[in-house]
This record gives structure tokens, C-alpha cells and sequence, in this order.
């Protein structure tokens, strides 16, 4: 679901990382790298890997940060997009964090792990003394800020993208307009309780990594919230390393932030590191908005003290690949693609149909068009690498017997595509329906190349098609998202999560109750009474190894259903200049930690 | 430009301008184009010398050529130009461009086109006065508005302000001859000045022309192919015929005792009242020759009915007649046979009657 | 001449309100995105659409939207806040309106200097070599698009990754009050390259209108009357310039577009990047305000050349 902006996916979770993540140690002296499970397993040879990246780096400097596009949202009530999340998380410390090169969440403005009551009810946070707000509001931080940030993503005016997706259990959130929430409690000013209406204790837990935790404090923030729509990230304090530049009102548009041009991130005064595991090497960063990639990427692979924070075009990986191989990190784990096919309507509710088009794909052509293994590895299911349970659903082979022979042709194989065609009910091995088959793709380089391929592949197969390309946006608002369009082929659909659990990679996409009549991201509307049993059974299982285990197995289910069609495992480049040691979240595309990365 | 004996210009005196074997090619793709293949001829001090001819016998290269206005198409040209004791053809550009439109000037054919249409008149006319003399703006404006009541424009210090489409034809010659006139030149070459006229308007312009004359003590050259508006104005004719002269003599006797045939072919097309009506217009047979590969010998050969088998090899020169030494033709007819066939001619005979009656040998084509 | 000038601008307001109109529909209509599902996130929940609709004012009947949007805009210079910064987009223009300025206003003066000039050279010197070289390169010019030929510029003469390092390269411009010589030297390569398309049409046309204005009679006159050979090209690039400025409005259009690239190649942070960044966001207040705006300027140049043509050639009267 990569766009020009890139929204993240959010964990529908049960992930029990939490709780293993029993980091308590507050002290910065833990910031080693942490190895992530499965990123080893198809790193790049030859490129630097945020695996292998070291820390302990010099102090001081400013970084320069070249990038095409504005950000969407810095208020830490709203902010979604991947471009937001490095600015975000040096600012704004939210309960739990990811630390960079890892996709387990870490304590940062909690104490310790998250206190999860024996009838998974009530969820308790215990949140560290000595952390203040930048200037002008200076004062500590107490739990009641982290009350309101929460109770203002429910303000109409903020309208947090996912608050009432996964804090939906919270008591008295469907009627919250921005005011207090009867489930929110503070005994004291450390302490914050979340009373929930249904045992959803662990999803809670997990989801207060999220920036919709970091701290806000209600008596300044409240005259910009009661704006339409709220004007806080104009004023918006930090208590992270950095802080957007601000005047002594606090007035950060226009200062620590230009729309469109620039932003600025200072060192925070009040920030105290014995609070937070972030080094903080960088004195200051400074954001260019603004120019185009071509551009950019080679004025920071020529350049000193810069970066580059979005995706490269294939352009830029091509001509860092040649010459500047030491420049370019590559971070696995830049989320699945997959040819959505309708499931429910039209010749692909047939699932022999279904798999002649996996069978007779070029999943290998497709791999190139997209630049060949330095960014893309050929998908063989739907979990993929970094994410737990990658192993046992087949790692890089994915899962084999004859009951997936269309699965074990990469190139595609037209022999074994006849053969399920003819399974279908068409003897003469090629598709002879008079239906036409309507095909929505992206019109943006590689997507349209990928949908061509595809396109051509049904075409051979024997299919009438009608190929419609449009911009990313609207294809995912206006067809592969609406169901009603029935759309039979969206070649170009993907997701990415932000959680290590599989669960966050499956569940929404395709689990047939979260099929939605707009905005709808099961986009082949798999509704599958055996899978989404499976999901069910799967979401409450407990302990990373048997959630893996439990996940890979809905993986294998999808992929002997053919439920869609997985053709590429991404992986993201990041550019850097020569002398800038950059450390990627690998939890967040390989984009550059801002509070971790240093200068040579 | 009178007939008129002129004080102070008598015929004796120096010429103001001599033209000496002037030679003017334009090489083309097609070839090289000799528009004036050696003319002399010579103008006196505030006489007036008409040159006629069709169009395409060079008389216009002639006359652009004696401004230097020829230069710049990457014309060769050879010969003199003498005036003023200085030789028009090989002097610089800068020394030539001081001499045009101050010693000589020159007036064309259509006005409007003429004239800028963007400038008003009085911007053209300060402009003429400024290229030569350093006044003040206002001087010059005043002086454009003196030569514009000169010429007859009523309400010059208005008429001054107007851009040239507000003008009539006639006033917009008016205009040319002023700016023309802006620093009292001593010779005029006026390109055939009346053709783009209505009838009237051209008997006011050539009478403006003849008092501007008398005046200002200027000589004309004046350049046509109207034989009638010489006739009114010229003391001396020049025919030129396919960039050479052919025959050059005073008005009055080229009019009464034209010797080339080509002359005679001139007078007859043009209509006499006093002919009366059973005198037939004899207009001149066929078309005027190639100028990138002319006629050889005499180069009216191919257009002359009194042409004898040798002419067309033999390259006649341009000789004055016995006894007549300002009278000078270029024509191989002994002048015997001329004066017989230009007396039957002028009695209303045809050509072919006229041949007959002088006994001329084989001349029909 | 008053009543026809205030009957121009009278149409002028009249075409940005149709203007106006077609875009809220064609935005509406055209499959884009919804914005509110743009801003809600991942995997959308209808309720949440539904509130950010309200917000951005996206649940009023459509000809309600578009007539509160046409009385801002018509009555109160006002248009909306940009669905993401939620900034006003009045003020987001005049922010950038220096940059844009610099570059375009910059940009025409080279256009019509190096345009005319160097039809002035090829039309005197025609056919010569240097009239061929400039020919040549007018057609390039015509040709390259301008976001490549920005990137060759820049690629060749930036200093921070040209081959040769001339000029300061992307995202080095700098306001013209905070330092005028940063300011200049870093929209040196930018002029350039949005004049260049223009400036070549203009030599192309320049070339050929004095050639022909060069063998008209009054040119001529002028040179028997003894003026200098300067003060006769004057006299014909006078008449020559007539039938070249009623294209210039048309040109404006295309200069305003191709100031949208340039600014994007060379960061420049104007009205055209804002423009470019608001297409590609679905941001429709900001296109909205970045398009009636550029063709307001279109709309006034041509009023204003239509005008001054008739000062330009006597032979023109408007009623």
C-alpha cells in the first residue's frame, strides 16, 4: 500500500512483544544494535544493513535531511505517514517505542513493561519521573498529559486515524468528542489506567506504541485544539531529544517548520538522557522540502552531512549501486505485494482459476521490473522477512508439496497454469468465458510495469481484459478499495506493518469480517470460513514462537487457497552522504532514526 | 525640372553627377543577373533628367545603386559614380550614408508603403532632418513642419502629429517629397513618383515637383515608365532598355526625332489626343529579356521589327548622331533608314507599311 | 479605450468563476481520491471519514460546497486552508509569490532580451553559420522538455554535482532581501532553462518577422535618408516586434507551466512546487487557490497585451 505517502499499517495486535521486551534499564548505556529475528536471512551482501550498523557514534553536528515530499501531519495526535515517523519519534516519546534496527517495542516514557490485569481488563502504566516538556510549557510530564493526548485523538478536530480502531475496547471512547474518557484513570501523576469494556488488554498494550501516547500537555494544548480543525502541531512541544525550533510562545509554523520548504529540529533543553535510551549524537537537523529525487539522491551521494529519508526510484538505486555502494542501506521488511484477485465475484471466485494465474505469472520479470534482488526478493506467501513466523511459513522457498506445484515455477509455467484452467472446467486449457476481466493498477513506474505484466499474463491465460491505470491514491479510494466496483484484478496492492507480528500482515487484509464497503483493504474480499476460523483461534494465541508458528500456518491456508497472488517481498534503500553514519528504523521502511544516527 | 532655361544652372556648367560604365550584377542560383550592364549618363545642376524604360531594364538598380542602396544585397558593381568629385561606387559606407539623403535624396514609388507605418510622419521627418544635422529636437520639429507646408499639407503643426495611414495617397507623397526635401539636397532621384497616384493627384505631385524645383535650385533625376511624365517635366531623356541605354538625347528632340526603334515603340504606345482616332496604339511586341542571359548583340533584337540578320551577333554602341552631339543612340539601322521609317511611323503608318516604304531588306521575322 | 479595459476585466472575472467551477467539478468528478479517506489512515474507519468530512466541509451538498467556495474566493480573496497544513492557502501563496516572482519575472526578461536578440543577429546575419548554430539550438531549446533539461543543467553545472561546478545547484536559492548575489547566482541555471523554450520561439518568430520587415520600402527610406545602419534595425525590429507581442500572453501560459518544473527541479520553493505538491496530495483548496491564481496572470497579461498593442501599432483602436 506504499504510495507517494506512505501510510502505515497498524497492528491489529496480540503480540506478546511486549512483554518480552522486559527492557527496564532506563539508562542510555543499552543502546547496542538489537538484532532483528529474520532481517539476516535476505540482506543484501555488499550494502550496508541496519543489522550490521554499529552504534557509538561522535557527537555534535547538523544533519542535513533532503526531502521530496511535506510531511502530512507532525501533531503526534494525527501523524501515520512513514516521511512523519522520524521527526515524530525524535521529538515525541509515545509510552513504548521501537528501538532503530529492531521491531521490538522498548519502555521510553513508561517506567516498565505494561501491567496487563489477569482478566486482560485493565491495562497499567507506570510512567518514569524527570521527563519535562520543552520550552515555553518546561514542566514535567505527568500522566494526565498522556491522558489527554489520548483523549483529544477522539476530538473531531484531530480525529486520530486510529484511535477507535484499536482503543475501541477503552470505556466511554465511542461517545468521546475530545473531553474526558470514563476509561482513563490517573491515581497518581505517574500512574495512567485504561479500564476497557472487553477483555482486549494485550491489543491495548501493544498499541501504545504509537505516537497517540506521546505526552500532551491540556492546559497549553487546549486553545489550538479548540480550533477547526486543530492548529497544536503549530505550537507543538516535545519531550524527545529534539524539538521543533520554536519562538518563546512556542510557535513552531513558520519557525521549526515552513510548510512545504523546511524543518528544523533543535536540540531539546530539557530533554534529560538518563530518562531515555536514545544517544542523541546530532546537535541539529535540518529538513529541505522540496525538488525531486533525481536531484536529491545524487546530492547526497556526492554530498557531506546529508541524507535522503524517502524511497529511491530506481534511478538512484541503479546509480548507487554502481558507485557508491557504501552510501546505500538496505533495509529488509519493506512489506508484501500481491495480485488481489476478487474471491467473491467474477472468474476468480474459482480458485482453479485463481491459481492458473499464480502458476503462469512471471513473478521474476515482475522482480526485475522493480530493479532485480538489491530491492526486491520474488515472494513465494504473504508473511514476510523480519516479520515473526517468516521461518515456518517457508522461509525464502515458502511452502512446497504437489499441492502447490503452481507455487514452485517463479518464472511461470504455462503447462501447469493449463492444467488448472482445464480443472476449471475449460478443456482446452485456455480461459474461453466471455466475461471481460476489469484490471485497476497504478500508473506511477514500477506499479505500471507490474500491472502490465499482469495484464499480459491473463491475457494469455485467455482472459478479455480491461486494463484502467490511475494515480496510487485513487486506485486504493476509488476501486481496489471499494467493493462494490468489483474490480477483478488489483495487480498493485500490498501492505506493510509496523509491528514484527504477523498477525498485523494477515489479519485486516484478509479476514472476512474486516471487509468494508469503502476503504476496504481485504481487497480480493477473501472470505474463507476455514481461514478466518484460523484467524480467530490465532489472535488470541499467546508467546511469540506459537504465534509465528500459529500465523504461518493461516499463511500456508492462504496460499493453497490462491487467495491472491504474492510476487514480491520489498525491500527499502535509504541514501546517505559519505560521511554520515545512519541508522535505519527497520520497523518504519529503513527510514533514517534521527536520534541515532551520527556524522563521521 | 522646366524646360525653362534656369538661372544659374546653364547647361555648360560641370556635371553634378556622372555615371561612367556602371555595371550592377546580382549573382542568384540562376545565374548572374545583369541589371545594369554599362550606362553613362550625366546630370547637370538643377536640370532634370528623366530615365524611362520598362520595369526590369535596371533603371531603379541604376538609381539605388548611386545611393549605395544596392550594397548590402550583394550586388558587384563596377563603373563610376562620380558627384562631387568623389566616386560614389568605391566610397565607404559611412561617407556614403553622410551624401544620402542630405546631398542626394530619393523618393519611391508607393508612399504608404513607404513611409513606417509605426512613426508618425513628424518623427519620420525629425528623424531625416537629425541623421544630417545636430539640432535640438525641437528645432527639427519645427523644421518638419515648415516642410510639411512647403509641400502643401494644410495644417502641418497637426498634420505633424499623425501617423502616415492618416494621410491620403497624395498627401503621403507630399510627406516623402518633405522628408526628401529635409536637408535641401542637390539631386532628387524620384522613383517613379506618380505611378501609385490617382490621375490628379500625379499632375499636382509633378507640378509640386517642378515648383520645389525652381525653388530650391535642385536637380532632378526622375525615373519612369510613363513616357507622358517626362515629357511634362524632363530637359533630358535617358530610354534604357535591358540595363543598357539605348538612347539618350534632350526632351524636345527625343520626342520629335526619335532614333531607336524601341523609343519609337515607346511614343506609339502612349495615346495622343491630337492623333485623332484612326491612329492605332502599337504596343510593343513581346517580353523584356532574361537579364541572367540577355540577347546576344544588340539586345533589342528579339523585340525589334526592323531587325537585319546581322544584329543579332554585332553589339551595338551607344554613338551620337553626325551633327548632333548631345543626341546619342545605340542602333546598327544606318540613320538614313531610321529618319525614313520614324517619318512614315509618325505619319500613322503601321510597322509593316513603314518597312515597305523605306525599302528595308528582310526584316520581317 | 477605459470602457473596453474594464469590459476585458469584467470577462476576466467572469472566465475565473467559470474556471472556478469546472475545476470544483472537475476535482469531483475526475476519480481522485477523497481526501478524507486520504487523511484517515491505513484502513479507514467509515465513522471517522465521516468526522473528517465535516471538518474539511466535505459533507455539504456539492452545490453548496461549491457556492460557499465561489463567495470566499470572489468576495473575500479567500481561499480555504490546505487539507494538510491547514495552513491558509491565501497566505501559503504569498509566501512563495517572492520566489515565483523571482523566477519567472527573471525568467520573461531573459525570454524576450535573449528571444529577440538573437533573432535580431540571425535575421541580419541569415544564413551565415551563426545563424544556423542559433537556429539549431533555438530548436533544442523549443524541444527539451524542462524538467530534463533542468536536470542536464544541473547534472552538468551545478556545484554541488556538475560536472562542472559554475553555478549553485538545487535548492541553493536564497530570498533576494536576505543575500541579492546568492540570489541572483542561484537563479542563473533556473532563468535559463524556463526561458530557453520561450526564448527560442521568440528568435524563431523574431527571425522571421524581420527578415520580411527588413525588405519592406519603409526600411529603405529609411536607409536613403541616411540614417545610421542602427537607427534602420531599430526602425524594422519596431515594426517586427508588432506581430510577435500578441503572442506574448499565449507565452505567459506556457512560461507559468514550465515555472511548476523548474521550481520542483531546482527546489525552488514557489507557487509551482506548491502547486505540484497539491496535485499530488489531492489537496484541493491549495490547487484551486495555485490555479485561478496562474491563470488571473494569464488573464491580465493577455488584457495587458491587447491593450498595449494598440499603443504598440496606431493602426489599432479598440471601442
Amino acid at each position: 500500500m506504499r504510495s507517494i505517502r506512505t501510510i502505515l499499517a497498524i497492528a491489529v495486535a496480540g503480540s506478546t512483544a511486549l512483554a518480552l521486551a522486559a527492557c527496564g534499564s532506563s539508562s542510555s548505556e543499552t543502546t547496542s544494535s538489537t538484532k532483528a529475528t529474520s532481517a539476516s536471512a535476505i540482506s543484501t551482501p555488499g550494502y550496508p544493513s541496519p543489522t550490521t550498523e554499529s552504534l557509538g557514534g561522535k557527537r555534535g553536528g547538523t544533519l542535513e535531511v533532503l526531502q521530496e515530499s511535506d510531511f502530512e501531519h507532525l501533531d503526534p495526535g494525527i501523524t501515520y505517514a512513514a516521511l512523519d515517523y522520524p521527526v515524530v519519534f525524535a521529538t515525541q516519546r509515545p509510552l513504548y517505542s521501537n528501538k532503530p534496527n529492531s521491531t521490538e517495542p522498548t519502555p521510553d516514557m513508561a517506567a516498565g513493561p505494561p501491567e496487563i490485569a489477569a482478566n486482560n481488563k485493565t491495562v497499567t502504566v507506570h510512567i518514569k519521573e524527570g521527563i519535562h516538556f520543552s520550552p515555553p510549557v518546561n514542566r514535567e510530564v505527568t500522566s494526565e498529559d498522556v491522558a489527554y493526548a489520548i483523549e483529544r485523538g477522539a476530538n473531531p478536530d484531530v480525529a486520530n486515524p486510529y484511535l477507535k480502531t484499536y482503543f475501541n475496547s477503552l470505556e466511554g471512547v465511542e461517545q468521546a468528542d475530545g473531553g474526558p474518557i470514563k476509561g482513563i484513570e490517573t491515581p497518581n501523576k505517574h500512574e495512567i489506567v485504561l479500564h476497557l469494556d472487553e477483555p482486549k488488554g494485550q491489543l491495548v498494550a501493544d498499541a501504545l506504541v504509537l505516537p497517540l501516547t506521546a505526552a500532551v500537555p491540556k492546559e497549553y494544548a487546549e486553545k489550538y485544539d479548540k480550533n477547526k480543525p486543530s492548529n497544536y502541531a503549530a505550537y507543538e512541544v516535545a519531550t524527545g531529544p529534539y524539538m521543533l525550533k520554536n519562538d518563546a510562545e512556542g510557535k513552531v509554523l513558520g519557525i521549526g517548520y515552513v510548510p512545504g520548504k523546511s524543518a528544523t529540529l533543535v536540540r531539546n533543553p530539557n530533554w534529560n538522557p538518563k530518562t531515555d535510551f536514545r544517544p542523541a549524537y546530532l546537535n541539529e537537523i535540518d529538513i529541505k522540502i522540496g525538488g525531486s529525487e533525481p536531484v536529491i539522491d545524487r546530492q547526497v551521494l556526492e554530498g557531506t552531512n546529508v541524507v535522503q529519508n524517502e524511497p529511491v526510484p530506481q534511478s538512484g538505486v541503479r546509480l548507487a549501486a554502481e558507485h557508491y555502494k557504501s552510501q546505500m542501506d538496505i533495509s529488509p521488511g519493506g512489506g508484501n505485494r500481491y495480485v488481489a484477485l476478487d474471491n467473491k465475484v467474477g472468474p476468480f471466485a474459482n480458485i482453479d482459476l485463481r491459481k492458473a494465474v499464480w502458476a503462469a505469472l512471471d513473478r521474476v520479470a515482475l522482480n526485475k521490473e522493480r530493479g532485480g534482488e538489491v530491492v526486491s526478493t520474488v515472494a513465494t506467501h504473504f508473511i514476510y522477512p523480519t516479520i515473526n513466523g517468516f521461518e515456518q511459513a517457508g522461509g525464502l522457498k515458502g511452502p512446497t508439496g504437489p499441492q502447490f506445484d503452481y507455487n514452485e515455477h517463479p518464472e511461470g509455467d504455462m503447462a501447469i497454469a493449463e492444467k488448472y484452467i482445464k480443472l476449471a472446467g475449460y478443456p482446452s486449457g485456455k480461459y474461453t468465458g466471455t466475461q471481460t476481466v476489469q484490471v485497476v493498477g497504478a500508473s506511477s513506474p514500477p506499479e505500471k510495469e507490474d500491472a502490465e505484466v499482469v495484464n499480459q499474463t491473463l491475457k494469455n491465460l485467455g482472459f478479455n481484459t480491461k486494463l484502467t491505470l490511475v494515480e496510487v491514491s485513487t486506485m486504493y479510494a476509488k476501486y481496489c478499495g471499494v467493493p462494490k466496483e468489483e474490480i477483478d484484478v488489483c495487480p498493485n496492492v500490498g501492505w506493510i506493518a509496523d509491528f514484527a507480528d504477523p498477525q498485523t500482515v494477515l489479519d485486516v487484509t484478509f479476514a472476512g469480517k474486516s471487509i468494508e464497503p469503502v476503504g476496504n483493504v481485504n481487497y480480493g474480499q477473501v472470505d474463507n470460513p476455514k481461514i478466518n476460523k484460523a484467524i480467530a483461534a490465532a489472535e488470541v494465541v499467546q508467546g511469540k514462537e506459537a504465534r509465528g508458528k500459529a500465523w504461518a500456518k493461516i499463511d500456508d491456508e492462504l496460499v493453497e487457497d490462491a487467495a491472491a497472488v504474492p510476487f514480491d517481498w520489498e525491500k527499502t534503500p535509504r541514501l546517505e552522504g559519505k560521511d554520515v553514519h545512519g541508522v535505519a528504523m527497520l520497523w518504519n521502511e529503513g527510514a533514517w532514526d534521527y536520534s541515532f544516527t551520527s556524522l563521521k | 525640372m522646366s524646360r525653362r532655361d534656369l538661372a544659374g544652372a546653364p547647361s555648360t556648367s560641370e556635371p553634378l553627377l556622372r555615371v561612367e560604365e556602371l555595371r550592377v550584377e546580382f549573382p542568384t542560383e540562376d545565374g548572374v543577373v545583369h541589371a545594369v550592364d554599362g550606362i553613362t549618363y550625366q546630370v547637370l545642376p538643377g536640370r532634370t533628367l528623366g530615365i524611362v524604360g520598362e520595369s526590369g531594364s535596371g533603371k531603379t538598380v541604376a538609381s539605388l545603386t548611386t545611393l549605395g542602396l544596392t550594397r548590402r544585397q550583394g550586388a558587384r558593381i563596377s563603373g563610376r559614380i562620380l558627384f562631387a568629385g568623389q566616386d560614389l561606387v568605391t566610397l565607404p559606407e559611412d561617407r556614403l550614408r553622410a551624401i544620402r539623403g542630405n546631398d542626394i535624396a530619393m523618393i519611391f514609388q508607393d508612399p504608404l508603403s513607404s513611409l513606417h507605418p509605426l512613426y508618425k510622419v513628424g518623427a519620420q521627418l525629425i528623424e531625416a532632418v537629425r541623421a544630417h544635422r545636430d539640432v535640438p529636437k525641437a528645432r527639427a520639429r519645427e523644421r518638419a513642419i515648415e516642410l510639411l507646408a512647403l509641400v502643401g499639407i494644410p495644417d502641418p503643426a497637426r498634420r505633424v502629429d499623425e501617423y502616415p495611414h492618416e494621410f491620403s495617397g497624395g498627401m503621403r507623397q507630399r510627406a516623402m517629397i518633405a522628408m526628401a526635401l529635409a536637408n535641401e539636397p542637390k539631386l532628387l532621384i524620384a522613383d517613379e513618383p506618380t505611378t501609385a497616384l490617382d490621375v490628379t493627384v500625379q499632375a499636382q505631385i509633378l507640378a509640386l515637383m517642378e515648383r520645389l524645383q525652381r525653388e530650391l535650385g535642385m536637380a532632378i533625376v526622375i525615373i519612369t515608365h510613363d513616357l507622358g511624365v517626362v515629357a511634362e517635366v524632363a530637359d533630358d531623356i535617358a530610354v534604357m532598355y535591358a540595363g543598357r541605354i539605348v538612347e539618350t538625347a534632350k526632351a524636345r528632340e527625343l520626342f520629335s526625332a526619335p532614333e531607336h526603334p524601341y523609343t519609337w515603340g515607346l511614343l506609339k504606345s502612349i495615346p495622343r489626343l491630337e492623333a485623332g482616332r484612326v491612329e492605332q496604339l502599337v504596343p510593343i511586341p513581346g517580353t523584356p529579356p532574361s537579364l541572367i542571359r540577355p540577347p546576344s548583340g544588340c539586345h533589342f533584337h528579339p523585340r525589334c521589327r526592323y531587325k537585319q540578320p546581322d544584329h543579332a551577333r554585332i553589339d551595338p554602341q551607344l554613338e551620337p548622331l553626325a551633327g548632333e552631339p548631345e543626341h546619342f543612340v545605340a542602333c546598327l539601322l544606318d540613320p538614313e533608314t531610321r529618319r525614313r521609317l520614324w517619318g512614315e511611323l509618325r505619319e500613322g503608318a503601321t510597322p509593316d507599311e513603314a518597312i515597305d516604304a523605306a525599302g528595308l531588306p528582310g526584316a520581317q521575322v | 479605450m477605459i470602457r473596453y479595459i474594464i469590459r476585458r476585466l469584467l470577462w476576466g472575472v467572469v472566465l475565473l468563476i467559470v474556471l472556478a467551477v469546472l475545476m470544483f467539478i472537475l476535482f469531483r468528478v475526475l476519480p481522485t481520491a477523497n481526501p478524507a479517506l486520504l487523511r484517515a489512515g491505513r484502513d479507514p474507519q467509515p465513522k471517522l471519514v465521516k468526522e473528517i468530512e465535516v471538518v474539511l466541509g466535505l459533507n455539504k451538498s456539492l452545490p453548496v460546497q461549491c457556492w460557499d467556495y465561489l463567495k470566499e474566493i470572489f468576495l473575500h480573496f479567500d481561499f480555504g486552508y490546505s487539507y494538510y497544513s491547514q495552513e491558509s492557502v491565501r497566505s501559503l501563496i504569498a509566501e512563495r509569490l517572492p520566489e515565483t516572482l523571482s523566477l519567472t519575472v527573471g525568467a520573461a526578461v531573459l525570454w524576450i532580451v535573449a528571444g529577440l536578440s538573437v533573432g535580431i543577429v540571425s535575421a541580419l546575419r541569415r544564413h551565415s553559420f551563426l545563424d544556423r548554430a542559433l537556429m539549431g539550438g533555438a530548436l533544442v531549446a523549443i524541444s527539451a522538455p524542462e524538467f530534463w533539461l533542468g536536470l542536464v543543467f544541473l547534472f552538468l553545472f551545478a556545484s554541488d554535482i556538475g560536472k562542472f561546478k559554475v553555478f549553485p545547484g538545487a535548492g541553493s536559492y536564497v530570498g533576494l532581501t536576505s543575500d541579492p548575489w546568492k540570489w541572483f547566482t542561484s537563479l542563473i541555471m533556473p532563468w535559463i532553462v524556463l526561458a530557453s523554450g520561450s526564448a527560442a520561439v521568440f528568435a524563431r518568430l523574431m527571425r522571421g518577422s524581420l527578415s520580411e520587415t527588413m525588405n519592406e520600402d519603409y526600411i529603405r527610406t529609411a536607409r536613403a535618408k541616411g540614417l545610421k545602419e542602427r537607427d534602420v534595425v531599430r526602425q524594422g525590429v519596431r515594426a517586427a516586434i508588432n506581430p510577435i507581442v500578441t503572442l506574448f500572453g499565449l507565452e505567459v501560459g506556457v512560461l507559468l507551466g514550465g515555472a511548476i518544473l523548474v521550481e520542483v527541479v531546482f527546489d525552488i520553493p514557489g507557487i509551482g512546487e506548491l502547486f505540484y505538491k497539491a496535485i499530488q496530495t489531492s489537496d484541493f483548496p491549495v490547487t484551486q487557490g495555485t490555479v485561478l491564481l496562474g491563470s488571473m496572470f494569464i488573464i491580465l497579461a493577455n488584457i495587458v497585451v491587447d491593450v498595449g498593442y494598440a499603443y504598440l501599432d496606431p493602426r489599432v483602436r479598440y471601442s
